[in-house]
């Protein structure tokens, strides 16, 4: 290949032609150095790949010449851009809203969600490896913010499919719930399940779906649970009464209309005559 | 009613609103999870046990180790009188005269935002002072310490006509804003520009765009086009993807 292009320099035919090729060569030996070195090295250190990148990658022509943005199809796509790797903070902005969601076409919506993958993906990575050198990970909120986005691309979606399911058959086409009691007696939701045979010809399905309730022990059971969630009721109404007797006690002029927003299950007209709210002070 | 105690564990708004951090993250850092599954381990189902205790909020944020620790001591806190309060004026930037303490009757900004305590801290005013790397031949380095006022007793706004400290009361203008008027003079305390500054910029209209954020035009652009397809159905037309099995027969129960 040096021959080569020497014998192009020598006939200076085109000097662009030159360039390209010496590029074409320096190209190769980049993703030969790169797959090398992930087989050889195991464990990747941070600062170890810093330095190489310093050496290997360098701006080649071919990137001039056809501009898009940076495209690596490698496990370097796993990393952070190895400007962040030595800063302290990251700055980065929020995570997209339900609303801004819903302005953006299903296709472009499909094309963000790969986006916020991978960017999750580099942010999980980042966050081990930071982890196995002992060093704080810069800004682990962008890992929460990416998080959020993507809980609200997947509701922008579902919310788009069951309007859809809604106009067409009148259900919203997810999987179907029903309430049924266990056999402890408590109500809970069971989500139905999608089989090839019919439910009479299922008799494994039977053996270990059991539903309902009866006999002495359950309803014993039943009666002291109940017991257990009142006493848990009227510990929490006493205790907001005994609260809301003590705040009339230390603050003179309390807002009332926020203390009952606050403290709903306590009885204000009640508190007051109580001798625990009578403060050191003259009441109007 | 649990709906009610979740409501009070959350931080109040202006006290998380300087650190610019999302929910989701002071929820996973400030919860103390007693046992999660092992990953990769699909026996086990994804829930985790969280010690159901109420977070004891100080001066401390939580997304300091000061927090953390704090809460992480199996300590049995005291219930702390908190009168109600309905509409926050107190906001970062805002002056205010100190009632109470050593620097009584003296004026400053307020520095820190503590909602869940009814607190606020005013710059450089009620400090206390904390020694701090004492050592046998080392005197140490002493350091004022701000500590925090209660906003319903301790602290008055002052009113920016003749800066006197003023009580307030929110009234609407004849435009419809809400604004704090003060009472002994009528006039309007305007609410403070640092009242939006957050660590990451200082008012929202000067953040500058980094690298990986979403250009403010691209989010706004509008490329929704309402059609009779569910998302896959739209994908799969878009993709050249076409489907022509028939699903065989299927129960739900």
């Amino acid at each position: 290949m040096a021959t080569f292009t020497k014998i192009v320099q020598i006939s200076r035919a085109v000097n662009n032609v030159t360039k390209l090729f010496t590029n074409l060569v320096l190209s190769q030996n980049i993703n030969s150095v790169r797959s090398s070195m992930f087989i050889q090295s195991c464990k990747i250190n941070v600062y170890a790949m810093q330095k190489w990148f310093k050496l290997f990658r360098m701006p080649t022509l071919q990137c001039g010449l056809i501009h898009t943005t940076s495209k690596r199809n490698d496990l370097m796509e796993f990393f952070d851009d190895p400007k962040n790797w030595d800063k302290d903070k990251v700055r980065v902005g929020r995570s997209w809203r339900k609303d801004e969601l819903r302005l953006k076409s299903n296709e472009e919506l499909h094309k963000l969600w790969y986006v916020l993958l991978k960017e999750r993906n580099m942010l999980l990575t980042m966050e081990e490896i930071y982890k196995q050198e002992h060093k704080y990970f810069p800004n682990p909120e962008r890992i929460d913010k990416v998080e959020d986005s993507m809980a609200n691309l997947e509701s922008v979606v579902r919310e788009r499919n069951r309007a859809y399911y809604m106009l067409e058959t009148g259900t919203t086409g997810e999987r179907p719930v029903s309430l049924r009691y266990s056999p402890l007696g408590l109500r809970y939701r069971y989500r139905l399940r999608q089989y090839s045979r019919p439910k009479h010809a299922n008799s494994e399905w039977h053996k270990t779906h059991k539903f309902g309730y009866g006999g002495y022990a359950v309803s014993k059971f039943l009666r002291l649970y109940r017991e257990k969630l009142w006493n848990e009721k009227r510990k929490s109404r006493n205790r907001q009464i005994n609260r809301v007797a003590t705040l009339m006690r230390i603050f003179p002029n309390l807002d009332m209309e926020a203390v009952k927003e606050q403290y709903p299950l306590a009885d204000i007209e009640k508190v007051k005559k109580l001798r625990k709210t009578d403060g050191h002070f003259v009441r109007d | 009613m649990r709906l009610i105690t979740t409501l009070f564990g959350k931080m109040g708004e202006w006290s998380k609103k300087y650190a610019n951090l999302p929910d989701r993250y002071i929820d996973r850092i400030s919860e103390r999870v007693l046992w999660r599954p092992p990953p990769g381990k699909p026996q086990y189902l994804n829930r985790k046990i969280v010690a159901n205790r109420k977070l004891y909020y100080s001066i401390h944020r939580p997304w300091t180790t000061h927090f953390q620790f704090q809460n992480w001591i199996l300590k049995h806190r005291q219930w702390y009188p908190l009168e109600p309060i309905k509409d926050w004026s107190f906001f970062r930037g805002d002056r205010v005269t100190v009632l109470v303490g050593p620097d009584k009757g003296k004026q400053g900004i307020v520095h820190d935002i503590i909602q869940e305590r009814n607190w606020i801290i005013v710059q450089g005013l009620n400090t206390k002072a904390v020694i701090f790397d004492k050592r046998k031949n080392f005197p140490g380095i002493c350091r004022r310490i701000e500590q925090p006022l209660l906003v319903n007793v301790q602290v008055k706004l002052v009113d920016p006509s003749d800066l006197n400290a003023t009580s307030i009361e929110w009234r609407y203008t004849e435009q419809g804003e809400r604004v704090r008027v003060s009472l002994r003079t009528g006039r309007i305390i305007p609410i403070p520009v640092t009242s939006k500054e957050t660590v990451d910029y200082k008012s929202p209209d000067i953040y500058v765009e980094q690298a990986k954020d979403t250009t403010a035009d691209d989010v706004k652009e509008l490329t929704f086009e309402a059609k009779l397809k569910t998302f896959e159905m739209d994908i799969m037309d878009k993709m050249d993807i076409k489907e022509d099995r028939i699903p065989k027969e299927s129960y739900w129960y």
